[in-house]
């Protein structure tokens, strides 16, 4: 006899949410049979090279091809006179600036494009890019977006010259883009004025990129005949890209096909356009051949979209007891030489005012100045909602300096000033409103299980013995984020609704198939839409086939960044699931002849209420939708929704790492990373913790050693893998994870988005710890990466060294 | 990136004697391995090349040199070069203040100040070799000049050149970085071998280790 229930035993068969499903992309990934796009060969496919220039700032005085083009196998080489007619030479950005797809007098950062060269292949056609003659009159480069603000520093976009007025309101200096301000000054100001305590606190937060294996990349291939473009691209967002470009190329968006394939990693890198993209179309378009664009790491790392580099200035007011009555925050945003930041059109710094955290502030105030410098442009999120790292580095590192400076223990005093859970939904003062939460449990439970007060104790011995070899540091976050952008009252990109969709067709054997407007880059999404559809709808996960990034096949959908999948496309899945579970609610009470108000669902069936005998389950109902219908309704089993969120989803976590320093050395060692996340209910655990894995590792990477640095003349440095930090299994510390459980009360399903939740929660909970073992010396703050060079230094400017 | 690089040299010669051996610029650039004056434009300037490999990227530069200021009388020269690299991927610009002044034995030491700026790929991917490979360069450099001084003297009549002081030099970048003799060399030695380069590297390299660990 079967012990199990049957009920368990259908669930377990159905693969619905819960369950550790085990990922439907890893059998192709781990044979090396995924297709990215230069996997992508088509008949007479040509290759495009980048001529790039050398120099940060610099008056373009010619540019000779001739020599170039002389070359055999050399099939033409485009600059910015060649795409004037076209006017195509700039091309709008995410920002609402304007990029030079390829120079046009000018070049404003080192590595800007200003030849695009196709040839035969990529040895010619690399080849034939040094064959370009580029006369180049170098101009003084500004890297530092203080010295951009000084009157007489050099003007870097003199094609704004007069304009006075951005995409985000007035300008005031040749260099500045924008000033944002949100909260209430004057409120705000007052309860510094009264504090009992404050404190004010200087920051960088350095630009780093996220660096995806997969560098960014496309083939263009334009059929002259029928007039049809079809574009294989590295895009986290493809129909966006599809607007994009029927907006640049005047070609109806019928007639353009853009396919994301497989995408090895994005982490915001792969949202904008680039160049690249561009050039490689026109090209195509002009020669009637496919034409191929991939970048080196050297390109990817200088010049596609880096994040952060947000020069910070927090404050906070609070009462001697440390509970805090008021938030200041200033930011100095260097945004590059072309304002290219992908964010939600009215909000020029993201959701940078989710910087009150986790915490129950009565008034902030902030105010962010985008500046231009000849650095390359971007300001994606990397492994995050847009600006959202920043902000929650900001709060989470403020509270520890308060701490420091009142003497309350830094865990103590984030249990006073969260955010209790009966003040849910609860509205910031930045005009947010919070979904759900509940922070002080999840915090007790971490330090539970580390035993904190064993870990202060051992510190404190540590710090009392001047012969201990390190110091030791505890850091502790407890983070909310907001993801799932978004609502289209507060989010568009180039104007549309960041909407999702999906559209499930359900085939006459009770399979099916789930198209959607997101893409997976490592996600899982073929693995959890099922899960969620097997769930709603009762169609084994097994049999749902869920298909992404075809624009041609495809539901309109803005994309998979910002943890945004599953707040908005996981719940258009639902919906849709539900219309299809509707509509057979209707064929199983035709074909059991009952009203449908006389069903109930279970699980994969309905069942007459009263009478378990009597069911249908979807496989049956499937069949029936395209033989024997209720009279009127129409034949077939499908469903579309598109669903635009009535708010974002707010997961929270509550980190806290150990840190050991050798006071020798400077090297830093993660002794325990202990991640407790709620992102609402948990589609599948397995890949839950994946994500958080991975998270984490590139949250470590940012606060040990990522940074792309500029020195002077604005040449970049940390441009290559020699520079670059990307973590092995060599470098990574063991993750412990654990989690709660507090739905969204407005998602269909009450999921909230994790993948990114990591990389905010624990870049701040590395830094904190750091500082926290520097503390009791009266350091209050340093500067990312923490590498081991830079807290030698530390370690002797304090007369600490080993 | 920016290095300013300064060094000194004594010369077996009289300080007229060293100011005309710095006048043949053509004859002092092929001092320097991997760099010729391929031609003399006018009474101050020239175009010529520098060939350098810097890890992973080599690099041939081409450019312009300007001889900026010459003041004969005070025993200084100012000499701008500007170039970039036959395919269009970095840029280098060198800022050379030399001067020469007489030692109290009769020999001439010459000192030179130059800032070298260098951007794009060579800065990117050689960035963390150029001191070595600066200074391995010039310690090429002074050999040769100083073996072109010694033939130089040797060809003077005696009353006119003969120093009573015997050939020194000294770097003055690094105390430890002591010049090596000059070699009776019948040419200037404008060839780097790799092999060399990379021992000195590593030699180089392995001092500032130990130099490191003394401060601790």
């Amino acid at each position: 006899m079967n012990e199990i229930s049957p009920d368990l035993g259908r669930l377990e068969k159905l693969e619905g949410i819960g369950c550790a499903r085990k990922r439907r992309e890893d059998p192709r990934f781990i044979q090396g049979r995924g297709t990215y796009v230069d996997d992508i060969h088509l008949p007479g496919m040509l290759f495009g090279v980048m001529v790039r220039s050398p120099y940060a700032h610099a008056r373009i005085r010619a540019i000779d091809t001739a020599r170039a083009k002389a070359m055999p196998g050399v099939h033409a080489v485009l600059t910015a006179e060649d795409l004037k007619p076209l006017k195509l030479h700039w091309m709008p950005t995410l920002a609402g600036d304007v990029q030079a797809v390829l120079a046009d007098g000018k070049v404003c950062f080192q590595n800007q494009e200003v030849a695009f060269v196709v040839a035969e292949d990529r040895y010619i056609a690399a080849d034939a890019a040094e064959l370009v003659d580029v006369d180049y009159e170098e101009l003084p480069a500004v890297v530092d977006p203080f010295r951009a603000l000084e009157p007489d520093a050099p003007v870097i976009r003199e094609d704004l010259a007069g304009k006075d007025v951005g995409a985000h309101g007035p300008r005031r200096h040749h260099n500045h883009i924008f000033n944002w301000q949100i909260g209430d000054r004057d409120r705000t100001d007052r309860a510094f004025a009264n504090a009992a305590v404050t404190v004010k606190q200087d920051m960088l937060y350095p630009r780093v990129h996220p660096c995806p294996l997969e560098t960014c990349g496309s083939v263009a291939s334009y059929d002259p005949v029928k007039g049809d473009l079809t574009v294989w691209i590295t895009s986290q967002a493809p129909h966006v890209v599809r607007t994009v470009v029927g907006l640049l190329s005047s070609i109806p968006e019928s007639k353009i096909r853009i396919i994301s394939p497989d995408i090895g990693g994005g982490f915001g890198n792969k949202v904008g356009v680039y160049p690249g993209y561009v050039t490689a179309i026109v090209a195509s378009i002009v020669l009637g051949r496919p034409v191929k664009w991939i970048e080196s790491r050297n390109e990817n790392l200088t010049t596609t979209a880096f994040a952060r580099d947000y020069w910070m200035t927090g404050e906070l007011a609070a009462d001697a007891d440390g509970r805090i009555k008021g938030l200041r925050v200033n930011v100095t945003a260097d945004h590059g030489a072309f304002d290219a930041c992908a964010d939600p059109t009215k909000w020029p710094a993201g959701m940078f005012h989710v910087c009150t955290g986790s915490y129950d502030i009565p008034t902030a105030h902030v105010s962010v100045d985008g500046v231009y410098t000849n650095k390359f442009p971007g300001g994606v999120a990397y492994r995050c909602s847009f600006r959202v790292t920043e902000a929650v580095y900001l709060v989470e590192r403020m509270i520890d300096v308060l701490a420091q400076k009142l003497g309350i223990d830094k865990a103590e005093i984030r249990l006073r000033n969260f955010i209790a859970k009966e003040q849910f939904p609860y509205h910031t003062p930045l005009g947010l409103e919070y979904d759900s939460g509940d922070y002080a449990p999840a915090l007790r439970r971490v330090m539970k299980a580390v035993d904190y007060d064993a870990l202060r104790a051992e510190q404190a011995a540590k710090r009392a013995d001047p012969n201990c070899p390190v110091l030791m540091g505890i850091g502790i976050t407890t983070f909310t984020e907001i993801v799932g952008a978004g609502p289209s009252k507060n989010c568009d990109i180039l104007g549309i609704g960041m909407f999702d969709s999906c559209e499930i067709r359900v085939h006459p054997d009770g399979s099916a198939i789930a198209r959607m407007g997101t893409i997976t880059q490592g996600q899982g999404h073929q693995t959890t839409y099922a899960q969620i559809i097997a769930t709603e709808a009762g169609i084994p996960a097994s049999v749902i086939h869920v298909e992404e990034g075809d624009t041609s096949t495809a539901p309109y959908g803005l994309g998979t960044y910002g943890s945004r999948s599953t707040p908005v496309a996981g719940a258009a899945v639902a919906r849709a699931s539900h219309k299809i579970r509707e509509k057979a609610r209707k064929i199983a009470a035709h074909l059991l002849e009952v009203s449908p108000d006389d069903l109930e669902f279970d699980l994969d069936q309905f069942r007459v209420k009263g009478d378990p005998s009597r069911a249908k389950g979807m496989k049956e109902i499937a069949w029936a939708a395209y033989n024997n219908v209720p009279e009127g309704m129409e034949m077939g089993l499908e469903a579309v929704d598109y669903y635009d969120p009535p708010n974002f989803t707010f997961p929270f976590g509550a980190y806290l790492a150990v840190v050991d320093i050798t006071k020798a050395t400077g090297e830093i060692k993660v002794r325990r990373f202990y991640a407790l996340d709620d992102c609402g209910t948990r589609i599948n655990p397995m890949i839950i913790e994946g994500q958080i894995h991975g998270g984490l590792t590139e949250g470590f990477a940012v606060a040990f050693g990522q940074e792309l640095p500029y020195d002077e003349q604005g040449n970049v440095l940390g441009g290559t893998l020699m520079d670059y930090f990307v973590p092995t299994a060599v470098e990574t510390p063991h993750w412990e994870t654990d989690y709660t459980v507090t739905p969204s009360p407005h998602h269909p399903i009450g999921a909230k988005g994790v993948a990114e939740s990591p990389h905010v929660g624990s870049i701040p909970c590395f830094s904190n710890a750091v500082v926290d073992a520097f503390a009791h010396l009266g350091v209050t703050h340093t500067g990312m990466p923490h590498n081991a060079y830079r807290t030698w230094k530390q370690l002797n400017a304090l007369g600490v060294a080993g | 990136m920016k290095i300013t690089i300064e060094k000194s040299l004594d010369l077996p010669l009289s300080p007229a004697l060293a100011w005309d051996m710095l006048q043949d610029i053509e004859g002092v650039a092929a001092c320097l391995p991997g760099a010729k004056i391929t031609e003399q434009l006018d009474e101050t300037h020239y175009k010529g090349t520098v060939s350098v490999k810097l890890g992973p990227a080599t690099v041939s530069f081409k450019g312009e040199i300007e001889i900026a200021g010459r003041d004969e009388a005070a025993g200084t020269l100012h000499i701008i070069g500007k170039g970039s690299d036959q395919g269009g991927t970095s840029g280098a610009s060198l800022d050379l203040h030399a001067s020469i002044i007489a030692l109290p034995g009769g020999g001439a030491r010459l000192s030179g100040v130059s800032d070298v700026t260098v951007t794009g790929k060579v800065a990117t991917f050689g960035a963390r070799l150029m001191n070595s490979v600066s200074e391995v360069l010039l310690q090429k450099f002074f050999t040769n000049l100083a073996a072109r001084a010694e033939a130089l003297r040797a060809a003077q009549p005696a009353t006119a050149a003969e120093v009573s002081a015997p050939p020194a030099m000294a770097a003055s970048t690094t105390a430890s970085a002591t010049m090596p003799a000059p070699m009776p060399a019948p040419a200037a030695e404008t060839k780097l071998n790799a092999l060399t380069l990379l021992w000195a590297i590593i030699k180089d390299f392995l001092a500032n280790l130990f130099r490191r660990s003394k401060a601790t």
